[in-house]
């Protein structure tokens, strides 16, 4: 238990004001209130004016923008109903270090919360995920957090009964000390049944209550916020009380019979307000949900229900898991109370979790906590909600690397594209995709690692896919920030493209070191720029003019060692988009022999950042690849619409690690036969002279340029190079896909490479069993 | 097939089915969903309302999930619920139960599945697989042998079915070493894990979690209670079926690039399951 108030992180400047504010010096109530609304975690206060000046947060398919626990984007109207779909996204970085399966447990019941809270229906999770060097010094470690994190958000999702609809993996030394958990949750919502996170304007007519429900309040996660908020020290253990508990169990009944209030409330036109209880507990609820109604708050600490004796301090601001709280009106509250602890019979499934009033709304814009009756915080509703700002300094750009230019003979690609598939970066991510639950819900039209994107059909009957897809790449954010930030936005927009689907919006998460620090703060500058660009450049497919939106996200800072050196700049971003005929989207593998190989997109030797260069000559420095705007951009909206069309018979983007490795993954995924390997086929010829580059076989076919490979048949080919002539990018007609189950490259009528399917997929299937055995 | 047909055209008078929803399971919309599929009415039911269900409905369902947190082991504490001994009453009339996953595991520590006696006969135990264990969810094929179930009719002898899982407690094990060869040889077994071409097999991969005779459902000896480890719920529509599988229904799959966009939501491998559950529902209480 935590009985003695543990040091506050606010700066002297920080309290003065806090002092000038209040008028008279805090009590520990406020004085931990305000550490954690202060802090970076919650108040933004070093990113909050670089987003601004950056990220385009409107247009036509918003409904939501950021402002709000989630975000949410027009989907689409099916029988008359119009839907939407509730975006969130978190990092839970820091208690994923210290205890891997909790931490990353509750960095799903977090993220979920957000969506519920909007009255969004759960229909996935996705997980983007950088570990430590599973190969190096720090190997054991790494590998014993990575399983960890994998074992919690599996037991936590599964559990929940809510899909895995995708993530990423990537490992570097980077991440060693500071690994990243980054979570997103989706939801569906009818746009009309939307729930705010806001006291009804309704409340200046009738009272309304502040209802709290769930598990009993105790100390676990107490100064989770300012955790967050600081470069671990190093003092792990220390900090473990600060990571809280997951329940996936009580969560999963909390959420029906949340579900069930929602549709009786609404049903009968009675206003209310939801939000979940994250960062700073129910002190930092009350008075967010209070401000947002232009009201009041008053809390009666003795009326909460709590696990455990804690002092008035903990139980304001602990970060409980598992709590929800609702602003009702008195007339309904008695039902409310009766669904929760009667009819869904919380208190008897869970020990202590319960519905219960624990204050009321008021007129008076103050919040006030009262304890023993006495009032243990008093301060102007605005004096809470009203976030300082921190003025950071950046640091000059980096200089321009020199991207050295390492070949190889022809007769050694067939060996490097094999040991780029058998590394941790170019394995197969086989053992998550068997760890988490991809069909629970039943909408699964394509599952993670069956295509580019996934897939669901989130409403019964109706063929409108939602589709998702995460990306960022932390080997060019260390070599370049600002195309970090533009090539993770360019291969989300690709990873649509290939299934047909044109992107909605967008929610990112960007992880960076200690903002402090003028060059971290710099290439957290330079991420947020190129992710704008990108956005900008390559717009909405349908509606062109329009940025693709950011409507929700999250910025992690302090992910830095305790020596002091900073995490990969890695912004994180997961795209949503739709998919107009479900029965039209493709997955990656090769499908008919006979069909010919399209490669589109020009191959321009750009080998800075790639996982060729990495793997092969462990050389890691360079520039990212150049990104020719007009012709990628026109060439993935050209390539989306081909797709969406029903046109092409296999997709697949040409990102990290260059058009060989996309080639081969093509053909392994064939592999992934439920029963076990029995044969891959078919497989794939290709001519690299017909592509004429000027450039070595190595640079042609390990080049990390945006593109895509397309199977299609004559009357796909047709269009496609149609529309090629008509966006103006260029499309070569490469090879054809053959009977037997093998990739052959040729070159200068020559065979320069000659590999087995079973060669290809074993050693791509191998790369990460090692890794994840047991989880 | 001519008995579905009947179902089907007579459910406007028949009782619904309840799908149970035990704290902690959640499957239990996408199972009723599949359920108004296959043309019966359906209704999720929460565990705590008992009041009149053996007259209001004509079949119970025990969806997937994870009810009271696999506490013990997975079904344990739901099958001491009041509502189970509800269950046992309908069995013990004739109605049709089906237990899927979480379900299934409660059914056979209620003592109803394989229901040779009195006792807990057998158990779903941690899936022993070579080189893994836990949690594991992919596609599989099971064989048909309908046998004493009430799949038997409904479903082909032999028939291959590809259908995803998702557990980590799925191997059906028993003491008795005689129970299961005794099972399978009193049509106790109506579903084997196979391969796409329909070989049963008990070894991994094949068979996904090291259950003994390759068993994925058990079913009681009047064939009106069965438990299965398989989601039929997740494979009850076409859209649902990834083309990775292969063989008819990967390819049925594939044509959908030809096809039309209400082909989407055309019956899957699953389905089939449901229409025979909604068969034996219609013929009544024997």
């Amino acid at each position: 238990m935590i009985d003695i108030a543990p040091d506050i992180t606010l700066s002297g400047k920080e309290r003065s004001e806090l002092i000038r504010l209040l008028g008279r010096e805090p009590s520990t109530v406020e004085l931990q209130l305000f550490d954690v609304l202060w802090s970076e975690h919650c108040s933004y206060k070093s990113s909050r004016p670089t987003l601004k000046e950056f990220l385009p947060t409107e247009g036509p398919t918003v409904l939501q923008g950021p402002e709000e626990d989630a975000g949410i984007l027009h989907f689409t109207e099916w029988q008359g109903v119009r839907y939407g779909l509730v975006i969130a996204h978190e990092s839970h970085n820091h208690p994923s270090q210290i205890l891997p399966v909790e931490g990353a447990a509750t960095g799903i019941g977090g993220i979920v919360r957000d969506v519920v809270c909007m009255g969004g229906e759960l229909i996935g999770v996705l997980d983007p995920l950088r570990f430590g060097d599973v190969n190096g010094k720090r190997a054991d470690h790494s590998i014993a957090i990575a399983r960890g994190v994998v074992k919690g958000i599996a037991q936590y999702a599964n559990a929940l009964g809510v899909p895995n609809l995708g993530g990423d993996l990537f490992f570097d030394r980077s991440f060693d000390q500071n690994c990243l958990v980054n979570v997103v949750a989706v939801g569906l919502v009818e746009e009309d049944r939307v729930v705010p996170s806001a006291v009804p304007r309704a409340a200046t007519g009738e009272k309304y209550v502040f209802l709290l429900v769930g598990k009993p309040t105790d100390s676990t996660g107490f100064g989770g916020a300012t955790m967050a908020s600081r470069v671990l020290d190093g003092e792990e253990t220390e900090n473990r009380g600060a990571v809280q508990v997951p329940d996936p169990f009580l969560k999963r009944v909390l959420n029906v019979a949340l579900h069930d209030l929602y549709d009786r409330a609404q049903r009968r036109g009675i206003p209310f307000g939801c939000k979940d209880l994250g960062a700073g507990g129910i002190a930092c609820m009350a008075s967010e949900i209070a401000d947002r109604g232009g009201v009041g708050v008053t809390i009666d600490l003795d009326r909460v229900p709590l696990a455990e004796e804690i002092p008035p301090f903990v139980a304001a601001v602990a970060e409980t898991q598992e709590r929800y709280g609702l602003a009702l009106p008195a007339s309904f509250v008695e039902e409310a109370l009766a669904l929760f602890n009667e009819e869904y019979d919380l208190p008897s499934i869970y020990r202590g979790a319960r519905a219960a009033v624990v204050g009321e709304f008021t007129e008076e814009r103050r919040v006030k906590i009262l304890f023993k009756g006495e009032t243990v915080c008093d301060a102007a509703v605005e004096a809470i909600t009203t976030a300082p700002v921190a003025a950071r300094v950046e640091g000059a750009a980096p200089e321009t690397a020199v991207t050295a230019r390492h070949d190889l003979p022809p007769e050694k690609i067939g060996g490097a594209l094999l040991a780029m598939l058998a590394s941790p970066n170019g394995g197969s991510a086989e053992p998550l995709f068997r760890s988490y639950d991809q069909e629970v819900k039943g909408n699964a039209l394509l599952r993670p690692g069956e295509a580019d994107a996934s897939v669901i059909l989130p409403i019964h009957g109706c063929p409108v896919g939602a589709a998702f897809t995460v990306d960022g790449n932390p080997r060019y954010g260390a070599l370049d920030p600002w195309a970090g930030g533009a090539h993770a936005v360019l291969e989300a927009a690709r990873n649509l493209a290939c299934i047909g689907a044109a992107p909605l919006g967008i929610t990112d998460c960007l992880n960076y070191g200690n903002p402090e620090d003028p060059e971290v703060f710099s290439q957290f500058r330079g991420g947020v720029r190129g992710l704008c660009e990108a956005v900008r450049r390559i717009g909405l497919r349908d509606d062109p003019g329009h940025p693709i939106p950011v409507v929700s996200g999250n910025v992690s800072f302090y992910n830095q060692s305790e020596t002091g050196s900073a995490v990969a700049p890695s912004p994180v971003i997961c795209m949503a988009g739709i998919v107009l005929d479900g029965a039209n989207v493709v997955t990656l593998r090769l499908k008919e022999p006979g069909d010919a190989i399209f490669l589109v997109g020009r191959r321009r030797g750009d080998l800075g950042g790639s996982l060729y260069h990495d793997v092969v000559h462990g050389d890691r420095a360079g520039a990212p690849p150049r990104i020719a705007w007009d012709e990628e951009t026109a060439a993935l909206h050209a390539v989306s619409a081909l797709v969406g069309d029903g046109l092409a018979r296999a997709c697949h983007d040409i990102g990290a690690g260059g058009m060989l490795f996309a080639l081969a993954e093509m053909i392994v995924a064939a592999g992934a036969l439920p029963a076990g390997v029995s044969q891959i086929a078919p497989g794939a010829t290709i001519e690299i002279d017909r592509i004429g580059t000027g450039l070595s076989p190595a640079e042609t076919l390990f080049c990390e340029a945006g593109g895509f490979l397309i199977e299609v048949d004559d009357k796909g080919a047709r269009a496609l190079c149609a529309a090629a002539e008509r966006g103006g990018f260029p499309v070569f007609r490469i090879g054809e896909v053959t009977e037997r189950g093998a990739l052959e490259v040729r070159s200068g009528g020559e065979t320069i490479v000659n590999l087995d399917g079973a060669c290809l997929f074993d050693a791509w299937d191998g790369a990460l069993r090692g890794v994840f055995q047991g989880v | 097939m001519r008995k579905i047909e009947t179902a089907r055209r007579g459910d406007r008078e028949r009782r619904p089915i309840a799908v149970i929803q035990f704290p902690g399971v959640n499957c239990e919309f996408e199972t009723a969903r599949a359920v108004r599929s296959a043309g019966f009415a359906a209704e999720v039911v929460r565990w705590n309302r008992t009041e009149g269900m053996l007259e209001k409905y004509g079949g119970f369902i025990l969806p997937g999930g994870f009810s009271y947190q696999d506490r013990v082991r997975g079904g344990v504490i739901a099958s001491r619920e009041p509502v189970v001994g509800i269950v046992c009453e309908a069995a013990a009339r004739g109605m049709p139960i089906l237990g899927i996953c979480n379900g299934a595991q409660i059914l056979v520590e209620a003592g109803l599945i394989p229901g040779r006696t009195d006792k807990v006969e057998a158990a779903l135990a941690p899936n022993k697989m070579p080189g893994r264990t836990g949690y594991h969810c992919d596609w599989v094929f099971v064989r048909v042998d309908g046998g004493a179930s009430f799949l038997s009719g409904a479903l082909g002898e032999g028939d291959v079915i590809p259908l995803p899982i998702a557990h980590g407690e799925g191997r059906f094990v028993s003491n008795d070493a005689e129970l299961f060869p005794a099972l399978l040889g009193g049509g106790q077994i109506p579903l084997r894990y196979c391969t796409a071409e329909g070989e049963v097999s008990a070894e991994s991969p094949v068979c996904p979690n090291g259950s003994l005779l390759g068993a994925a459902a058990l079913c009681n000896e009047e064939g009106n209670v069965l438990a299965m480890m398989p989601h039929p719920e997740r494979a009850a529509y076409l859209y649902q079926v990834p083309d990775r599988i292969g063989g008819a229904w990967g390819d049925r799959k594939s044509a959908l690039l030809e096809g039309d966009a209400s082909d989407l939501f055309r019956p899957g491998p699953g389905a089939v399951l449901f229409d025979a559950f909604c068969c034996a529902a219609a013929e009544g209480v024997s």
